[in-house]
């Protein structure tokens, strides 16, 4: 998959690092290049900095050293040009608009007009299977039905990068796992979208990706990359193969350095 | 929650119109609920007509003179008799109140919208907001007298000012207690600062705004007969604070309870007025409301 030289490289880091003002180095020297298309989890545990390389990406937070260029500029650039959308572990909902509405917000920001971008939310809320809640409001939502709204909002603007922080982290087992089937299902009819995916689960990490991005804490770095070269579509009897055991214990040892 | 407001809307009526039996109709379930909610108004309804008809007997057999303590009839007698003069100060009082508290709340929220746009001019302005809160505007009410001579005027911005700080620094904290991570995600989303105002911070402010504005509409209403004590003018159309001082020189002690007990029920009134328009905003809007209303 590396050799393909035509594939457009989305983000890279060149030894990065970042010392956030209270002297916390989260993150040094870390080197990461990713591709489009890709499907990249973090894992690590808490502290390792996960979070912080988002924040860089997104352009929230500064890099302190190294370079760092997302979409062949800079991320504040890039994130102007409204190519990447974001899913944090809250879903972060407005709680007095509409599922619609909430769907609809980044392209109400960017002034789209309002029959627009209600197509767009609906056709957004088709993928994550919620059609027949387009007027419900979040509280009359389960915990995984706001998290899907959430994914539907960050789909509605159609990004090329999309960062997703620990998205599945509140939900209970089953739900997680048929949002992991669903998100899966979601990004391979649209390969060009390049996903980043933080979790602290390696269960998670391996049935999602095509490489796992390993972290190690106090600093933050970089302790592997695993390729997981196994062909999509995946459904759930993957966890239950030979190879997934082995990615898993690979990533396991990995996370102990 | 819709299906209370629409059954107590026709309970209403209903109660009025009771006597003459005429609105009997609706469905058994109404009459019920009608029931219960006699049922539940009848121990208050007891308890004032005890203590209403205990001080009636006091103060005859005690032979109260009625300018130390009138009697509950002399208060009617003397309100029914100053019928039209009472209606005139009530409705006086009222004007300059709600003309107080909507001017409260307009330059309160509109302020502190300006004040919450700048990190710099709010840091600059919002401790001398919340000085200006602990001011006890009656101590300058003089000097609004002096600037905008007695009358409706003075009286309407004092019972502007004496609303209007709560609501500027209600509505302030409001605009600043944004959760951290919707402020993100509007910035991610290239948001402008007026995007991030009107979608994100005023929406997520309003049941602080909501809090001043139950504050607010007490005060105006204090502000107003203060400011009547004050400024009042006669000429037939004086306001509650100024029939009282009037009746208080007087030894008119009847008249006085009775303007006492109106601007008691206007108080009330414009209390429950409010409430309800805010319940409204905030059902409409925000979730935090309806979870104390459904559980
Ligand atoms: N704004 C900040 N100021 C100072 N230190 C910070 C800040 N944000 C994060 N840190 C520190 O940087 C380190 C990495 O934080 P980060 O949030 O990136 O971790 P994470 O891997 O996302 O953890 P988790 O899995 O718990 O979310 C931590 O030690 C944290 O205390
Ligand atoms: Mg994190």
């Amino acid at each position: 998959m590396e050799a393909m030289a035509s594939t457009k490289e989305w983000v890279r880091m060149d030894s990065v690092s970042k010392v956030y003002p209270n002297g916390t180095t989260a993150l040094q020297e870390v080197d990461l290049s990713v591709r489009e298309g890709e499907f990249l989890c973090f894992v690590g545990p808490s502290g390792c900095g996960k979070s912080t390389v988002f924040k860089l990406i997104t352009g929230l937070s500064g890099a302190t050293g190294g370079t760092l260029e997302v979409m062949g500029t800079s991320p504040q650039q890039a994130r102007k040009q409204s190519d990447t959308a974001f899913v944090f572990q809250d879903h972060t909902l407005l709680p007095w608009s509409s599922v619609v509405d909430n769907v609809s917000l980044p392209l109400a920001l960017r002034g789209m007009s309002r029959k627009q971008r209600r197509e767009e939310a609906e056709q957004a809320l088709e993928l994550v299977g919620l059609k027949d809640y387009v007027k419900a409001m979040p509280r009359q939502l389960s915990g995984g039905m706001k998290m899907r709204v959430s994914i539907a909002r960050a789909l509605v603007s159609k990004p090329k990068l999309l960062l997703m922080d620990e998205p599945f982290g509140a939900l209970d087992e089953i739900t997680r796992q048929t949002l992991q089937l669903e998100l899966l299902d979601i990004w391979s009819r649209n390969k060009e979208m390049t996903v980043l995916f933080v979790t602290h689960n390696v269960f998670e990490a391996v049935f999602l990706s095509t490489r796992v991005v390993v972290m190690t804490p106090r600093p933050g770095k970089v302790a592997a990359t695993i390729d997981v070269p196994v062909p999509f579509p995946r459904d759930a009897s993957f966890r239950t193969t030979p190879r997934f055991g082995e990615l898993v214990r690979s990533v396991s040892e990995a996370l102990k350095h | 929650m819709r299906e209370e407001i629409a059954a107590e809307s026709i309970a209403l009526p209903l109660r009025s119109a009771s006597p003459n039996g005429a609105a009997a109709a609706p469905g058994a379930g109404r009459t019920t609920r009608l029931a219960a909610r006699l049922r539940s108004a009848l121990p208050p309804a007891v308890a004032f007509l005890v203590v209403i008809g205990g001080w009636e007997l006091f103060c005859r057999l005690a032979g109260m003179k009625p300018y130390l303590l009138p009697k509950p009839s002399d208060i009617v007698a003397a309100a029914s008799a100053n019928a039209s003069n009472l209606w005139v100060s009530v409705y006086t009082t009222m004007s300059e109140a709600v003309l107080g508290f909507l001017l409260s709340v307009l330059l309160g929220v509109g302020l502190a919208i300006a004040l919450a746009s700048s990190k710099l001019v709010e840091r600059s302005i919002y401790p001398y907001a919340i000085v200006m809160q602990t001011i006890p505007i009656v101590a300058i009410a003089p000097i609004i007298v002096i600037w905008f001579g007695a009358g409706m005027n003075a009286i309407v911005i004092i019972a502007f000012l004496i609303g209007f700080f709560p609501m500027l620094s209600n509505t302030l904290i409001g605009l600043n207690s944004t959760d951290h991570n919707m402020k993100n995600l509007f910035h991610l989303y290239n948001a402008s600062p007026l995007q991030t105002m009107f979608r994100l911070r005023l929406p997520a402010a309003l049941p602080f705004i909501v809090a001043g504005l139950k504050i607010s509409c007490t005060l105006a209403v204090i502000g107003a007969i203060v400011g009547e004590y004050i400024a009042g003018i006669g000429g037939g159309k004086g306001g509650l604070g100024y029939a009282i001082t009037v009746a208080a020189a007087r030894l008119q002690t009847a008249y006085l309870f009775a303007c006492g007990l109106a601007a008691s029920l206007l108080g009330i009134a414009f209390f429950l007025l409010v409430s309800r328009l805010s319940k409204w905003l905030l059902s409409s809007w925000h979730e935090s409301e309806l979870n104390s209303s459904e559980g």
